[in-house]
């Protein structure tokens, strides 16, 4: 029987730009769609139906410090809804809260898979006409080491495997150039990390170009460029398509832009942050979801879908696999 | 309240190997968090959770203050900060 079938997602009530209202909306549309959902959240909490609530007294806001707020907002949101999860009233968590506050609770409150030295985020991004590639970390580690990056590619294969279908994911070190030789020590070192473990299916350097394409399944870096890659693309993406809208406006082109629109808006549907799920924080030995920050309800849904898909398919236990099969340090390529 | 200071040690000690997944023999009171433990700020900042959590229980509110985090180096530096919180 899956671990933790029957129990509920933990949705953190207070997380979020426009918390509670949407996130309390999204939560009771995926309750109706049949998802068990419990809210954390204030006392008295209104709006939420006939959800139950984890009682949690604070909010950790959007600019507290991640590290210090966990420690000194004991009872906030973020915190009880990760204590849920470790104590076994949830089988999941999920926030459009500070990203640093949820990983810092995940991490300290459901702690690290056995032998994960990092979790790291793992962002799908669309790929229009195929499967999204996971880019990993996007955002929890600035600083990495280079055998952090070799776990972070194994992980991310687990989940593309898992929740994308793919049997040999193709893995991708974002680097300057395709050649072995490009980019910075860390690269380097990586590179040769990469090309020994086996369980990889490493295709060797790739740049930033390629993640939007069918080249590569899992892309990992660092999470400090890894963030700066996934704001440039959704940053560029909210442009064009404005600048697509903004020139479809035109009288001159209605009738064409008529004709074009139902082509287009599936395509406008694939690169929308709110279809995709959400962010997860793999490493973690539970499911934890990260939502963007300014979530609506058709966001929480697609998060909490994701979150109990995770718990269906124990990615958490396909990854301590993964991670207990990998190559021994020191073994040959 | 004063605290054993033995007990400390091994609470210090417990929580660091679980938490960089080694074994407890490797860790002294001597040792520095990070030349001999190679352990870094994620690490530190889940030790100081643990132990927060762990001490709460002997003494009511205890926790450390963030601007004395970064005098934190050793083990003997975590256990002195516990045992003189706790009176000793």
């Amino acid at each position: 029987m899956t671990q933790g079938a029957g129990l509920p997602v933990a949705v953190d009530a207070m997380g979020g730009d426009k918390a509670p209202g949407e996130i309390l909306a999204g939560a009771l549309e995926a309750a109706a769609a049949g998802i068990p959902v419990v809210l954390v959240g204030p006392e008295g909490l209104e709006g939420r139906g006939d959800l139950p609530l984890i009682v949690a007294s604070e909010v950790i806001e959007m600019d507290d410090d991640p590290a210090k707020s966990i420690r000194t907002k004991r009872d906030s949101t973020l915190v009880r809804a990760a204590e849920a999860v470790r104590d076994g009233k949830a089988c999941a968590m999920i926030s459009a809260g500070n990203t640093g506050a949820t990983m810092a609770s995940a991490l300290l409150r459901m702690g690290r898979i056995k032998g994960v030295q990092r979790p790291a985020i793992a962002t799908p991004v669309p790929v229009p006409g195929g499967t999204p590639t996971v880019l990993l970390d996007a955002g929890a580690n600035a600083e990495v080491n280079p055998d952090w990056l070799v776990q972070f590619a194994v992980m991310g294969s687990v989940y593309s495997r898992q929740r994308y279908g793919i049997e040999a994911p193709k893995v991708g070190l974002l680097s300057i150039g395709e050649e072995p030789g490009k980019g910075d020590t860390l690269r380097k070192e990586a590179w040769s990390l990469l090309a020994a473990e086996k369980s990889l299916n490493f295709i060797g350097n790739v740049e930033g170009r390629d993640i939007m394409t069918d080249a590569v399944d899992v892309v990992v870096t660092d999470g400090f460029t890894g963030n700066v890659v996934l704001k440039t693309l959704e940053g560029t993406l909210k442009t064009v398509i404005k600048a697509l809208f903004g020139a479809f406006a035109d009288p001159a082109y209605k009738e064409h832009a008529d004709a074009l629109l139902p082509a287009l808006l599936p395509m406008y549907a694939t690169f929308d942050p709110d279809n995709t799920g959400g962010a997860v924080l793999l490493g973690i030995d539970g499911v934890c979801i990260i939502s963007h920050g300014s979530s609506s309800a058709r966001a929480m849904v697609n998060g909490i879908k994701v979150a109990r898909e995770m718990v269906d398919t124990d990615m958490v236990g396909a990854i301590r696999a993964a991670i207990e099969a990998m190559t021994p340090e020191g073994a040959e390529g | 309240m004063t605290i054993d200071r033995t007990a400390v040690l091994g609470t210090v000690t417990r929580h660091l190997a679980d938490i960089l997944e080694i074994d407890v023999s490797g860790i002294s009171e001597d040792s520095t968090f990070s030349d001999d433990l190679g352990a870094d700020s994620i690490a530190l900042i889940e030790l100081v959770d643990a132990l927060e959590q762990e001490f709460s229980s002997t003494l009511e509110g205890f926790a450390f203050d963030d601007d004395e985090l970064a005098g934190l180096k050793s083990v003997r530096d975590a256990v002195d900060y516990v045992v003189r919180a706790h009176g000793g």
